[in-house]
């Protein structure tokens, strides 16, 4: 322990470790605030969008005249909040969508709007906490270690070094030990301070440490084993590069790629153009073409199937959900195929350290894409309980009235052990 | 042969012996091969598939019945945005943004469906084109190879000797500078392969290709430049790192954050609501008799010198239209214009940190050249802003001329009424071809320029830091 504190001190002393410590904390923090402040942004703009959807709802409701003018113009707005730890990995919320203005129409072609941020900068991507620990700690570290042995060696000191230290040649294990605590130090400092200003809950600031941790001990392994290896520093540093890079970069990138040609997902041009054809040709089409298949599924309302002139409400929301229906398959196979994929990764993950960091990070700021499809899920069963509140009115068993109005369900952000 | 050539094939004669820069070089020559394959048969595909989604989207549209013209109006149609040749070296920011827009009266809708929808999300580096890989790990290559060149004859002191020879400092950088640049050279015959392929000798693809060149011919110099000023190879290497990871890794990334964050962009549900508000005060155009368009309608009585609305000669309800989206398409492209401007200003805080990485410099050059840049992607959106608007007025215009107001509102209740107002199907013929191409060679040059600038003066810099250098001995 003695031996640990005097190395942890000769650390601090050096001037190379004082740099790269300064570097580690500079983009921790860097990370952790443009963080804490996206989130923050992201958490004030659904504030906002809720006041206005609600706002713009409430006058839609108020002139309606009939419940097929309510369904039709009341816009609900559907969101995944940020969690306390997204801040720290910021995921898929800027390149999937997280928001939508929904309504009562069929859900298919609104449900892939893509409200997202700039693509600029999703193309340079975000410096969070994640990154920071997948990424840049292994490189730091890497900067750290590569000469730790050999730059010894060069000054004619290593020898002596070992010969005179009561721990021998662990000297280096134990040198190498204290850096790494040192640039652990560094940058979960700033991560725990915004944690703890999120709210995030332990248990996921202890995965997030966890998962930074595991990274660090793997990659502080893998500089013990090659600094012992290799005599001279710069093949040293090459060396460890190169397998930075493979880990990755390479390992990541060609995973993708499998993963992209192994599982299918269908088209979603396709689904959109064939999601608009059921739509709008029951326009064209004889009134039971629609009911039919409605009742088939919805068997309730078989005694209201009758539809008497061109237009009437019940067979225009009918025709809605046909159109839902008729795209189900290519719907699900499309979310399917998307989990498939994910899963895919989640084992090459266990390849590739910093891709495993990452993940592990993702899921526990519930920003990975079991999130996102949890969030549209939250939106499909939404978009359902509108449906059901609103059939018994269109199809005419329910009347009208003002306490309809008031009654409208409302959209509740779904959590984690919700929907699972 | 001059002394500068025989440096350079002595350097080239130690990196055949020596096996690092010889497995640097193998690794990442599979990496750019394995990521052009890849890319191109991705993003070739991508094309084809939207090529043929949108000529089926045109043939179904025409293929569409009789109908009444404000059905169309909301039965709408869809574009899809093609990605241009050079998109198969260079996506840009195509991944991210959505393949088709709906195209309908009364909205403006956001793309759909981005190729990141259902990619598998692969960390950090998942998206390596060929364009990333000349962009971050070539760079990283040339360091790994050639770090040493100055910095080991040093070391071993037989600089000075060779100095001892006929021979200056500044032949000897630029010994080694020809033989790094001559990899840098090799590195680049894939490129010059994919630009041929994918735009046959067009000057656009020979443009890109003269910018990777002075990217990379810049970050020669910068290695054999931090060589010849540095004590030892592994200070020039920590150095060269160092300077890589700031300008490949972290700047790029702190200035997205920086930028997002100090200049946020409002959501376009945000726009969408506020048209929505705006629309309430502007009148609903389905709606003939809303008060917001009395002044029309009394000038339009006024003008044919009728009394009632069911004596003009036009439909009432098709004007009413009309004139309701030209409105609303004010409202709607004021949004749209403010959110482009904001997108704009964030993209422009990202490039000015072109100044301090290369990177950022041949991304911005690259992407404007390849036409995958964020102008492209708002080009897009304005393109189908228009063929949305055209159409639908087109439709409009047939429904104030061609149907009958008297049938025209009794149209829910009776179907012989429902029969009459349906315009035949010839008209869908004239409506909304779709295609999108890339800017004019002219516009995406200039676009380019100053990044081209940028890049020109990287060299520069890199170049003169080498030839300033001066042998330790001779300080």
């Amino acid at each position: 322990m003695a031996s640990l504190s005097r190395e942890l001190r000769f650390a601090l002393r050096d001037r190379t470790v004082q740099i790269i410590l300064l570097l580690a904390l500079a983009a921790a923090a860097t990370s952790v605030i443009t963080g804490v402040k996206a989130v923050e942004d992201q958490q004030a703009l659904i504030d906002r969008l809720l006041l206005a959807t609600d706002e713009e709802r409430a006058v839609a409701v108020e002139n309606a005249g009939d419940p097929g003018d309510m369904a039709y113009y009341a816009f609900h707005l559907t969101y995944a909040p940020p969690s306390a730890l997204a801040f720290s990995a910021l995921g898929t919320r800027d390149t999937l969508p997280w928001k939508h203005r929904i309504r009562m129409l069929a859900l298919e072609g609104q449900l892939y709007e893509s409200d997202v941020g700039n693509p600029e900068l999703s193309l340079s991507g975000r410096l969070d906490f994640a990154f920071v620990a997948a990424v840049l700690l292994p490189l730091l570290l890497i900067f750290l270690l590569h000469d730790s042995e050999a730059g010894e060696r060069r000054a004619a000191r290593h020898d002596l070094l070992c010969v005179t230290a009561t721990e021998g040649r662990s000297l280096f294990t134990l040198r190498a030990i204290a850096r790494a605590l040192l640039l652990m130090a560094a940058i979960a400092m700033p991560f725990v301070l915004g944690a703890w200003l999120q709210g995030a809950g332990l248990s996921g600031i202890g995965i997030i440490l966890g998962a930074a941790t595991l990274s660090l001990i793997f990659w502080l392994v893998v500089c013990l084993v090659m600094v012992q290896r290799i005599d001279a520093g710069p093949t040293c540093a090459i060396a460890l590069l190169g397998l930075w890079l493979v880990l990755a970069v390479l390992l990541p990138a060609g995973g993708k790629l499998a993963a992209q040609s192994l599982v299918d997902v269908p088209q979603g041009g396709e689904l959109l153009l064939a999601q608009r054809e059921a739509v709008n040709d029951a326009w064209d089409l004889p009134k039971p073409a629609t009911m039919d298949p409605f009742i088939e599924r919805h068997p309730r309302w078989a005694p209201y199937r009758e539809v008497k002139r061109p237009f009437e409400w019940k067979w225009y929301y009918a025709f809605q959900q046909v159109g839902d229906q008729a795209v189900e398959r290519i719907s699900s196979e499309l979310r399917e195929g998307i989990g498939e994929r994910d899963h895919l990764m989640g084992m090459l993950a266990f390849l590739s350290p910093p891709l495993l960091t990452e993940r592990l990070m993702t899921r526990a700021a519930e920003t990975d894409v079991a999130a996102f499809q949890r969030y549209e899920r939250c939106v499909r069963s939404f978009h359902a309980s509108l449906r059901a509140y609103h059939y018994p009115m269109l199809f005419g068993e329910q009347p009208f009235s003002d306490e309809a109005k008031t009654a409208l369900p409302l959209f509740e952000p779904c959590h984690r052990s919700a929907g699972q | 042969m001059s002394p500068v050539f025989r440096i350079a094939a002595e350097e080239w004669r130690y990196w055949r012996r020596s096996r690092l820069g010889l497995a640097a070089s193998v690794v990442i020559v599979i990496v750019l091969l394995a990521s052009a394959v890849v890319t191109w048969r991705e993003v070739a595909s991508e094309r084809d598939q939207r090529e043929q989604l949108q000529t089926t989207a045109e043939n179904i549209f025409f293929d569409q019945p009789a109908r009444h013209p404000h059905r169309m109006v909301h039965y709408g149609h869809y574009v899809f945005r093609t990605p241009p040749p050079l998109a198969l070296i260079d996506p840009g920011v195509d991944v991210y943004t959505g393949a088709a827009v709906f195209l309908e009266g009364h909205r403006q809708n956001s793309a759909t469906f981005s190729p990141a929808y259902s990619g598998p999300q692969g960390g950090s580096f998942a998206n390596l084109s060929p364009a990333t890989v000349y962009q971050v790990l070539v760079p990283l290559m040339l360091i790994a190879v050639g770090f040493s060149a100055v910095a080991r004859e040093r070391e071993r002191g037989s600089d000075l000797l060779l100095l001892t020879a006929p021979m200056s400092s500044r032949e000897l950088w630029f010994g080694k500078t020809l033989a790094l640049a001559a990899v840098a050279a090799l590195v680049l015959l894939p490129l010059l392969a994919a630009v041929v392929l994918a735009t046959g000798y067009a000057l656009d693809g020979i443009m890109l290709l003269v910018g990777y060149a002075l990217y990379l011919l810049g970050w020669v110099c910068l290695t054999t430049s931090v060589s010849a000023r540095s004590r030892s190879s592994s200070n020039a290497l920590a150095v060269l790192l160092s300077l890589w990871l700031a300008a490949c890794i972290v700047l790029p990334r702190v200035a997205a954050s920086g930028a997002e964050v100090l200049l946020p962009v409002p959501s376009k549900i945000e726009a969408d609501l506020a048209v929505a508000k705006a629309m309430r005060s502007l009148g609903d155009g389905h709606n003939a008799a809303d008060p917001a368009f009395e002044q029309l309608r009394a000038n339009l009585l006024v003008q044919h010198d009728v009394d009632k609305v069911e004596d003009l000669p036009v439909n009432i309800r098709g004007v009413v239209a009309e004139a309701a989206e030209a409105e609303l398409k004010q409202v709607m492209d004021g949004f749209a214009e403010g959110y482009a401007i904001q997108e704009k200003a964030q993209a422009d805080a990202v490039r000015w940190s072109s100044l301090l990485s290369p990177l950022l410099a041949i991304r911005g050059f690259s992407t404007s050249l390849a036409g995958t840049d964020l102008a492209h992607r708002h080009r897009f959106l304005i393109e189908a802003e228009e063929a949305r608007y055209r159409f639908v007025q087109e439709l409009n215009q047939l429904h104030a001329s061609d149907l009958n107001y008297a049938d025209d509102i009794r149209r829910s209740s009776d179907a012989g009424a429902e029969k009459r107002t349906r315009v035949s199907s010839d008209n869908w013929e004239s409506l909304a071809k779709f295609r999108l191409t890339p800017d004019p060679l002219a516009d995406r040059l200039g676009r380019g320029l100053p990044f081209f600038a940028l890049l020109l003066a990287f060299l520069v810099l890199a170049t003169v830091l080498g030839v300033t250098a001066r042998p330790a001995g001779v300080r």
